[in-house]
């Protein structure tokens, strides 16, 4: 039930972050091209919900980081990012989101982009649970 | 000394007065009975029984079915499972582990580690790992 709502999560966070990542595309587009109108087929709606279901998968196979060696956890982390830079890109070019090489890298390195945002989001909120808890324990915590 | 006890009808009115000359051991541990609910805990080392105050206890652990309970600078092992123990401590202890239940008064510092754990300094300078799946509970019992 837990992977099963891992699944569910990571496929709504990372089909709300390509289309983040379409519509950063777009506006600036619209900012620098003058070109504001973005036409889709009718599958492309599907693809990315497809895209997000496919990418949540290695987060359920590989990640799980509990009693790994660090070393482990590095290497896990790496096969993460590269499955799932391998199903965007394949996706890409199945559903046509891009059509050459430079769109291929566009493509990369808005999945690079949201990547590393999604981590450093989760690492700074970490901080911060880091910070409330340990404010609490100070409240409680014995004179020794 | 005398001891009077008076009957009250709700938790809210429950209260208690020490009139003492000097604050001894005894008194201490009256208080800290009656501020933090603290027992006792029978424990055995070096084949000798002995009881150890439960505000006194760092950290219980299970290791091969066997129960051990560690203070500041001791190691003992007790005969009760640690579910057992987690029913006799007080509400400052909480499970943080499979096989480890902590003491919060006794926590110098948390950090966040990559792998979703938590890795808790204690006040004589052990480190110990909070679960990912028991972080939310050390949250809920801190009230945040």
């Amino acid at each position: 039930m837990n992977k099963m709502k891992l699944v569910f999560s990571q496929t709504l966070m990372i089909s709300t972050a390509i289309l983040f990542g379409i519509g950063l595309q777009g506006a600036l587009a619209a900012l620098f091209e003058q070109d504001s109108t973005i036409v889709w087929d009718w599958y492309i709606p599907f693809s990315i919900i497809m895209t997000g279901f496919l990418s949540a998968l290695p987060s359920v196979l590989i990640t799980g980081y509990e009693n790994l060696k660090k070393t482990m956890i590095r290497f896990r982390i790496m096969l993460h990012i590269i499955s799932i830079w391998g199903i965007v890109s394949l996706s890409g070019y199945i559903f046509g989101w891009y059509k050459d090489f430079k769109g291929w890298i566009g493509i990369s390195v808005m999945y690079f982009f949201i990547y590393f945002f999604v981590w450093f989001g989760s690492w700074w909120l970490a901080k911060e649970d880091d910070k409330k808890i340990n404010n609490a324990l100070d409240e409680i915590r014995d004179d020794e | 000394m005398k001891v009077e006890l008076q009957r009250v009808t709700s938790a809210a009115d429950e209260s208690a007065l020490i009139r003492t000359v000097e604050v001894t051991e005894n008194i201490q541990y009256a208080i800290d009975v009656l501020e933090n609910n603290c027992r006792s805990l029978a424990v055995t080392r070096d084949n000798e029984t002995l009881m150890v105050r439960t505000d006194k206890i760092y950290y219980a652990e299970s290791v091969d079915k066997r129960s051990y309970v560690y203070t500041k600078e001791n190691c003992y092992e007790t005969k009760l499972r640690l579910y057992e123990m987690e029913e006799q401590l007080n509400t400052n202890f909480f499970r943080c582990s499979k096989a480890l239940i902590v003491n919060i008064r006794k926590i110098k510092g948390v950090r966040s580690e990559i792998n979703g754990r938590m890795t808790a300094e204690l006040l004589n300078g052990e480190e110990i790992v909070i679960s990912r799946s028991y972080v939310k509970d050390l949250k809920r019992k801190l009230g945040l």
